[in-house]
């Protein structure tokens, strides 16, 4: 591998250069990953339980107790993509010794998350008493009624409270995850099922292309959101996370099609490939080493607006009610909730919103700012 | 032009197929019907299905036949506009659909052709100043409409504009006032005008921000190009060079993307009407989901993919019409 | 002694700034009588189009900048004219054409139309404007004219573009045309057919030709005097027959020898090695 020397640069070195140029891009990113981060360490920035608690001479983390398995999914799975990313390089030395090692520990985790039981405790550690306690920032969990409802923002509840008393500032932290995964998670999946699907019918072309590109245009007649109404209602998987995410996913995928089935049929066209074909290269091996990154930029910058697509969706699903429904906290659901009470009640639309807004605008930012470092025709530095 | 005519409208055929066939599919994964199929079942939204109802669900999908002839039933009846009656109330669902089709269409249409009187001059101006303060706060603006989700629009547009407690200028719910029908004629349409506002604003502004950029770049690309150089060595003032030249040039990829914005308008309707309670297709979308109203549900399915269909069509005719490139051949 | 048709004096256009700072014209200074017929001979990036482009203030001003100098157009300074008489004289006096006719023509207008533009623009007397378009096409040697104006830039094949495009240019009658690499883009064949209708042209009027061109070989029966520029400068000028024969600057023998010449052996094409040179 060349290292980068003073005058040649990777293309990814050159696509990162441009885009910290762009300021809202390089904002717009900051803001994407606070918000992973948030829907991260969720269950630790809005809980009922405190983090720590000294009662008694004895230490507790009652937290750390209380966490779904789901939610230590999450914590751990995120954190081990993160080490791996920061430790590429020396993994790569040995890549079959790490996937065993990786794959052993993922098997660890899920024995582990198997047999353990997450203590379902609805009691609050806000009112026991304790030598010292460490409460999370927002000490309300975003499925614990209060009586305190329609509460007004304060301190006690910065977002205030909705019908039954629930903290909106816990539920806007909780909702981050749920948005925030149903968003990743179906782009992952249309991405898997576009680049596969367009893949073959910019290289193969003839007929598998005339078959794919007539496929993708049948799908594209119907209107995304009437055909995933139509599927969810008809599979009757309202409020199934893991339904919903497929069903964005498998029915967005048809722009990624497009477009690496065009940027397959130009570079199938250039002579590297035909290079590597010559040299005896599987199709395969030209598929994926040489082809598609080289189409990554494109796919790239579809993908961040796929997420703030699939997103937005999310939360019209929820709004209408073919979504996440409560106690789940979704965007959308808090939305669709405050709309009978939007006299008096602001804040259950406002914050909400604000929050639906600035995570779709910094998608959007990250999104234009790849797409002005991809385009060929900015390629004069 | 003619050969290419032909040619296009022969191919409409096929995708028309297509999408009787994904919509067949559905209806016969649908649950309760996948359960009629098998000989047993009966139950629909919750609700035991009376026998009526069975033998009228069965016989609309043909789901007591095998499947080709069931299909070829199922496209000649989407031919004849048969979709089969409500379950809900038992009207043909091309009635129901038929009642309500001119409000979405004259919703969708007006947000359409707004969007596109605004679009053009901002994107226009926009290119002409790029990198300018003008440019940039377009752009800026165009963004920030562009991210804003189409309910939080609507639910904020209510807060301010109508009803509650700040400004009361404009109705929040309804096509019509209640006393509408005793209206002589100008004034019911003064009135519907009224109450379209708000709707048409919250389904406008999203697809304003799409064709504005479109036409941005679609200009900026046009004045780059030789002939415009050509244009200006000949002595025309720049406004020509702009408007005549350049922008003759910039409208044709710009003209052909309302297909594009089709099918996001429906589906946006469906939002917008549930919100303003407007007796619209949306609506009865919306209700049939409720109802899981199996027969309306698949009707509109089956129609807004042909309305699509006919877009990209009609996008195609265009194209050819207005690019020279390509009908000279 | 009267006034030159064209006198550029110490015409200097920059790019960028700062670091990034181009000298694409760096001080040249030269003069054209009318009916005469001037060669610019230079590389890419010489600057031969870019002060071609900066004779009618063509070039784009926010990236160009007319550092210094002017550019006496029949005793005016066309760097310093307002607007409105700037554009009298584009088209009317001063006629262009370019290296692609293909992409230099409006793909959606026909070309009757493109060239009856010019004509109502500049000469609103005429009363005929389509038997001018009709008598214009026909001068530089398209047939059945009248059978064309109703055409597309894209119906039509390179060359006779850009004939189209002469016909245009010639529409109003100009004093002067800058061809910019008119014959590039085309084909050997119709490379001479074009070179030939514009020395025909020349022959017929009184108007003056500024042909920029890369390629030596074009110059020689075709221009009275010939300029060669090198990195923004002029290093030669004088009379065609004289630079030809005599060439004194090492460029500018670089150039010549870099034309090749039939019946002699050469084994590689000449390559002009720029450490020799200035």
């Amino acid at each position: 591998m060349n290292p980068a020397s003073a005058n040649h640069q990777t293309y990814a070195q050159r696509l990162w250069r441009h885009f910290r140029a762009d300021k809202f891009a390089h904002y717009g990113l900051g803001i994407v990953i606070a918000l992973f981060i948030i829907a991260a360490l969720a269950p630790f920035l809005a809980n009922s339980h405190a983090i720590v608690r000294v009662a008694d001479g004895r230490i507790t983390f009652p937290v750390l107790l209380s966490l779904e398995p789901i939610e230590w999914r999450f914590l751990i799975y995120v954190l081990l993509a993160a080490l791996i990313y920061f430790f590429r390089r020396k993994l790569q030395t040995h890549p079959r010794r790490f996937l065993l090692l990786t794959c052993f520990f993922v098997a660890l985790v899920e024995l582990w998350l198997g047999f353990s039981h997450p203590i379902n405790d609805p009691s609050n550690d806000r009112e026991r008493p304790s030598s010292f306690k460490l409460m999370p920032p927002v000490a309300y969990s975003p499925i614990e009624t209060t009586p305190d409802q329609f509460s007004p923002p304060m301190w006690k509840h910065p977002c205030g409270t909705d019908s039954t008393g629930r903290d909106i500032a816990a539920r806007m932290l909780h909702g981050a995850r749920i948005s925030l995964s149903i968003g990743f998670v179906s782009q992952s999946i249309a991405l898997l099922v576009g680049i596969t699907l367009g893949g073959l019918a910019g290289y193969y072309r003839g007929w598998l292309d005339i078959g794919v590109s007539r496929f993708v245009e049948i799908i594209e007649c119907f209107p995304s959101l009437l055909l995933i109404l139509v599927v969810i209602n008809f599979t009757g998987s309202q409020n199934n996370m893991f339904c919903i995410m497929a069903v964005i996913g498998l029915t967005s995928w048809t722009g990624v099609a497009r477009l690496v089935r065009g940027e397959f049929l130009r570079l199938s066209g250039q002579p590297f490939t035909l290079a590597a074909q010559a040299i005896g290269a599987s199709d395969f091996r030209v598929i994926l080493r040489h082809l598609l990154p080289n189409a990554l930029g494109p796919i790239l910058v579809v993908a961040t607006f796929g997420v703030a697509s699939a997103i937005l969706i999310e939360s019209s699903l929820s709004f209408l009610g073919f979504g996440m429904q409560a106690p789940t906290p979704s965007w959308g659901d808090i939305l669709s909730e405050s709309r009978r009470y939007i006299d008096f009640a602001w804040w259950l639309a406002f914050f909400p919103g604000l929050a639906m807004l600035v995570t779709i605008m910094s998608y959007n930012f990250v999104g234009e700012g790849l797409r002005d470092a991809v385009d060929p025709r900015l390629r004069i530095k | 032009m003619t050969t290419y005519l032909i040619r296009r409208t022969l191919l409409l055929f096929p995708t028309l197929l297509g999408i009787t066939l994904l919509t067949f599919l559905l209806i016969r994964l649908a649950p309760g019907n996948a359960a009629l199929l098998k000989g047993g079942g009966g139950e629909s939204g919750g609700r035991a299905m009376t026998a009526e109802v069975r033998e009228q669900t069965i016989k609309l999908y043909g789901l007591d036949k095998d499947p080709l002839t069931a299909y070829v039933d199922w496209i000649a009846k989407v031919f004849r506009l048969d979709l089969g009656e409500s379950i809900v109330d038992h009207r043909a669902v091309a009635a129901k659909i038929g009642e309500r089709l001119p409000l979405t269409i004259s919703l969708a249409g007006s947000a359409l052709i707004l969007s596109y009187l605004i679009a053009i001059p901002l994107g226009i101006i926009a290119a002409i100043k790029r990198g300018q303060t003008v440019d940039r706060a377009i752009s800026f603006i165009v963004f920030v409409l562009y991210s804003i989700p189409s309910f939080a629009a609507a639910l904020l547009l209510i807060l301010l504009v109508a009803g509650g407690d700040y400004l009361n200028l404009l109705p929040m719910y309804g096509a019509n006032s209640i006393n509408a029908s005793e209206m002589g004629f100008p004034a019911w349409v003064r009135d519907r005008i009224v109450h379209m506002i708000l709707p048409v604003v919250c389904l406008t502004y999203a697809s304003l921000s799409y064709i504005s950029r479109y036409a941005r770049v679609s200009m900026l690309e046009a004045l780059g190009q030789d002939f415009v150089r050509t244009a200006r060595a000949k002595g025309l003032p720049e406004r020509l060079v702009i408007l005549r030249h350049a922008l003759r040039n910039a409208l044709i990829p710009v003209i052909t993307v309302f297909a594009l914005e089709l099918p996001v308008l429906i589906s946006g309707a469906v939002i917008i009407e549930e919100i303003f309670s407007l007796p619209g297709m949306g609506q009865l979308m919306f209700q049939a989901l409720a109802a899981r109203d199996g027969p309306v549900i698949m009707g509109i399915t089956t129609l807004a993919a042909i309305i699509t269909l006919l877009g990209y069509f009609i996008a195609d005719i265009l194209y050819v019409l207005v690019d020279p490139r390509i009908s000279y051949q | 002694m009267s006034i030159p048709l064209l006198r550029v004096e110490n015409l200097g256009i920059h790019f960028g700034s700062g670091e990034n700072l181009v000298k694409a014209v760096d001080g040249i200074s030269f003069s054209m009588a009318a009916g005469e017929t001037l060669a610019v001979v230079g590389e890419s990036g010489s600057g031969k189009s870019v002060t071609a482009l900066a004779l009618t203030r063509l070039l784009a001003t926010p990236s160009a900048r007319y550092a210094s100098g002017q550019i006496e157009f029949k005793g005016r300074d066309t760097l310093r004219l307002p607007e409105s008489e700037l554009r009298a004289l584009r088209g009317k006096q001063i006629a262009y054409i370019f290296q692609e006719p293909a992409s230099s023509l409006n793909p959606v207008f026909t070309i009757g139309y493109q060239i009856q533009e010019a004509i109502e623009l500049h000469r609103p007397e005429v009363s005929n404007v389509e038997a001018e378009i009709i008598r214009a096409l026909h001068t530089v040697g398209i047939r059945e004219p009248e059978k064309r104006l109703g055409d597309y830039p894209h119906q039509l094949s390179g060359g006779m573009q850009q004939r189209v495009m002469i016909a245009m240019a010639l529409a109003c009658q100009p004093d002067l045309l800058v061809a910019d690499e008119p014959t590039t883009a085309l084909d050997v064949t119709i490379q001479k057919q074009i070179m030939d209708l514009l020395k025909e042209l020349k022959q017929k009027s009184n108007m003056a030709i500024l042909l920029i061109t890369h390629n030596f070989g074009l110059v020689a029966d075709f221009a009275d005097h010939v300029l060669v520029m090198f990195r923004g400068r002029i290093v030669e000028s004088g009379r065609t027959a004289d630079v030809l024969r005599n060439p004194q600057h090492a460029y500018t023998k670089a150039l010549i020898e870099c034309v090749p010449r039939l019946g002699q052996k050469q084994h590689r094409l000449k390559v002009i090695d720029y450490a020799g040179i200035e």
